[in-house]
């Protein structure tokens, strides 16, 4: 059942140009949703332009809010969704952005470049993610998913905001290598892009703050939350755990838990996990965003969602595989003075990890690979 | 059309009807109506002008410096008349960058009540307020600004809120050696977002007819040889330091003094 509103305002043009009257006409739909007496206002604003001499009218699309379903065994989301609601036509429009190279400064280095969706949204095969002319970062992508349950994001907590996140890739020199505002003036320039901001904001405006805001519906809507873990603690479709991989989470839950918590798998803090320093290459992680020393070598602890996907491993992807990874932590900490006293624990370094712990492990962290997500076409870029 | 003859018309009507009410008397109880208000910020140094990339200037600490950028974010401005009342300026506003060698050095405040301000308070940087605004704090002119201005970090989400950079010498660096001062938040780790509040020596006088302009004089001396004395010879480079970048902070908000305040109608200073 439709209820439909029509107004028309007339406004007149303050060019000079013969097109001189220009009408908007606004269309607020209502629409009733379902028979259960749950009304679902969708207010919608749809503007249509005619300013050819003829007046013939353009329609655009109408946009509907986007359901976002906290998964029962989250946390509470981070990101304050009533400040920028997820919408159909934002969502696309973040989508579409996600997937651009105009992002970048020679057109070609897109978010989706070093986020693939098929690797959990990381850069498979690239220990180091490399961007613009073919330069190299120090550090490796890290998947995205969950991003709005975070407070803090990139590997040394650059920003404490989600909507201001991609101002890092965009503006460093080794990843994308553009300003925000030549960004802007491409965007702005670009029709398709102006029917698309249109379509996705009531204001309509081509601007920094839409710009964020649909690139942060793209990201609040990537959740990860349908592996065979999740199926597991919510007690969905009668899924059980082999042996192994309820030994792993035995031990995982011992001796990994109190950094990779909740079923986000990270506590969002910073810490020193005990790698050797890269050979030439001396990143001190947090401490370049705090200044402070005490935060040397310290890098936020990543989720370990989809972890079977997103080979190689730490923020410098120096490990190739889950294997390596948990013999570095069984034998391969190095102390120093940031090192983090969980891995300093009952006179030894790291982690006692023996042979069958590890292979235990590797089964239960492979429960959390989510086929539901690694192949949800609402994400994928073709 | 006819618009256009009437506009003017009513505009003098109005500015004659207020100058002869404002003729009896100039207290701020006759003050009424809203206009701009101008905050100069004139650049010096320890009392000299201060010339980008010519003159040397020599310090307290015994170092010598040629200045080559000064550039600095103010924010958040409220005026504070003789009650103590406070009118802060619309927050979403209320950024600005002051560049030196972009020749942009005034803040031009609009639709200020009428009043009789006798201090400014304002802010040197970016609020943490402002960050977790997320989206809907980036508005598009002032982030342009300061990416014009190199007033953006790029590898972190944040604004510089102090870039001076330049060369130097002293009794143990005797080649010219480049120093670079950037100054801002360190993520939520560290907040280096200060404010300062500054009287002014006679007050500034708003109302439909008055539209002050204030003149800072900030000295560029304090950011090194303040309260705090910072040693290029020590570190040249000072961009995010647990120790001296909020030191450097501090000594920033005494750069500041209001000279001398121009009060009357459409003053051109």
């Amino acid at each position: 059942m439709f209820i439909m509103v029509k107004m028309l305002i007339i406004n007149w043009s303050k060019s000079s140009e013969n097109r001189g009257l220009t009408l908007i006409f606004r269309f607020l739909f209502f629409r009733m949703k379902n028979q259960l007496k749950t009304i679902l206002l969708a207010l919608v604003i749809c503007n249509a332009i005619a300013c050819s001499p003829d007046n013939e009218e353009e329609y655009i699309l109408i946009n509907e809010p986007l359901q976002l379903e906290i998964p029962a065994n989250f946390p509470e989301m981070v990101y304050d969704i009533s400040k920028n609601p997820p919408t159909e036509q934002g969502f696309a429009l973040g989508k579409k952005l996600f997937y651009d190279g105009k992002l970048s400064a020679n057109g070609f280095i897109s978010c989706g470049f070093c986020h693939e969706q098929r690797s959990a949204f990381t850069h498979h095969g690239h220990q180091f993610s490399h961007g613009i002319d073919d330069l190299e970062g120090v550090r490796n992508a890290p998947a995205i998913q969950n991003a709005a349950f975070m407070s803090q994001f990139a590997w040394d907590g650059a920003t404490a905001h989600l909507d201001l996140f991609p101002i890092i890739p965009i503006t460093n020199e080794v990843e994308m290598g553009e300003t925000v505002s030549n960004v802007l003036a491409k965007l702005k320039a670009d029709g398709a892009y102006q029917r698309l901001f249109a379509n996705a904001f009531e204001n309509g405006e081509v601007s920094n703050e839409n710009f964020f805001k649909a690139l942060s519906q793209f990201m609040v809507m990537l959740i990860s939350s349908n592996s065979k873990y999740d199926k597991y603690v919510r007690k969905e479709d009668a899924i059980t755990f082999t042996e192994t991989e309820t030994r792993g989470m035995e031990i995982f839950q011992q001796k990994c838990a109190s950094c990779h918590k909740t079923d986000l798998f990270t506590d969002d803090a910073f810490r020193n996990n005990g790698l050797p320093i890269y050979p030439g290459i001396n990143d001190i992680g947090r401490a370049e965003v705090s200044g402070s020393a005490t935060d040397n070598y310290k890098f936020k602890v990543p989720s370990l969602r989809n972890v079977a996907m997103t080979a190689p491993y730490m923020h410098d992807g120096r490990f190739g595989s889950l294997q390596s990874v948990l013999d570095f932590y069984a034998n391969g900490v190095r102390d120093s003075e940031t090192l983090d006293s969980i891995l300093k624990q009952n006179n030894r370094l790291g982690i006692d990890l023996s042979k069958k712990d590890k292979d235990a492990l590797i089964s239960f962290l492979n429960t959390l690979t989510d086929e539901t997500y690694l192949n949800d076409k609402r994400f994928a870029e073709y | 059309m006819i618009a256009k003859y009437i506009k003017p018309l009513l505009l003098t009507a109005l500015i004659s009807l207020s100058a002869c009410s404002s003729d009896d008397d100039n207290s701020a109880e006759s003050l009424s109506g809203e206009n701009d208000l101008t905050i100069e910020f004139d650049n010096g140094f320890n009392g000299d002008d201060l010339l980008l990339g010519a003159s040397t200037y020599t310090n307290s600490n015994g170092e010598v410096l040629t200045i080559n950028r000064f550039n600095y974010l103010v924010s958040n401005f409220v005026l504070i008349d003789s009650e103590g009342n406070e009118y802060a300026y619309p927050k979403d506003d209320s950024y600005f960058v002051i560049s030196e060698e972009n020749e942009m050095t005034e803040v031009h405040l609009t639709n200020i009540p009428a009043g009789e301000y006798v201090s400014v308070r304002f802010g040197l940087g970016v609020d943490q307020e402002k960050y977790q605004q997320g989206a809907e704090g980036q508005n598009d002119a002032f982030l342009k600004t300061a990416e014009d201005n190199e007033m953006m970090w790029s590898w972190q989400a944040g604004y510089k809120f102090l870039n001076f950079e330049g060369s130097f010498t002293s009794a143990t660096v005797t080649e010219a050696t480049d120093f670079k001062i950037h100054m801002g938040s360190h993520g939520t780790a560290l907040d280096n977002y200060r404010e300062v509040e500054i009287a002014m020596p006679t007050a500034a006088l708003v109302s439909s007819t008055l539209s002050p302009v204030v003149h800072l004089a900030v000295d560029a001396n304090k950011i090194l040889d303040g309260a705090h004395k910072i040693l290029l010879s020590e570190a040249a480079v000072v961009m995010v330091d647990e120790v001296k970048s909020p030191q450097i902070a501090e000594n920033a908000t005494s750069m500041f003094r209001v000279d001398h305040v121009h009060n009357g109608e459409n003053v051109d200073h």
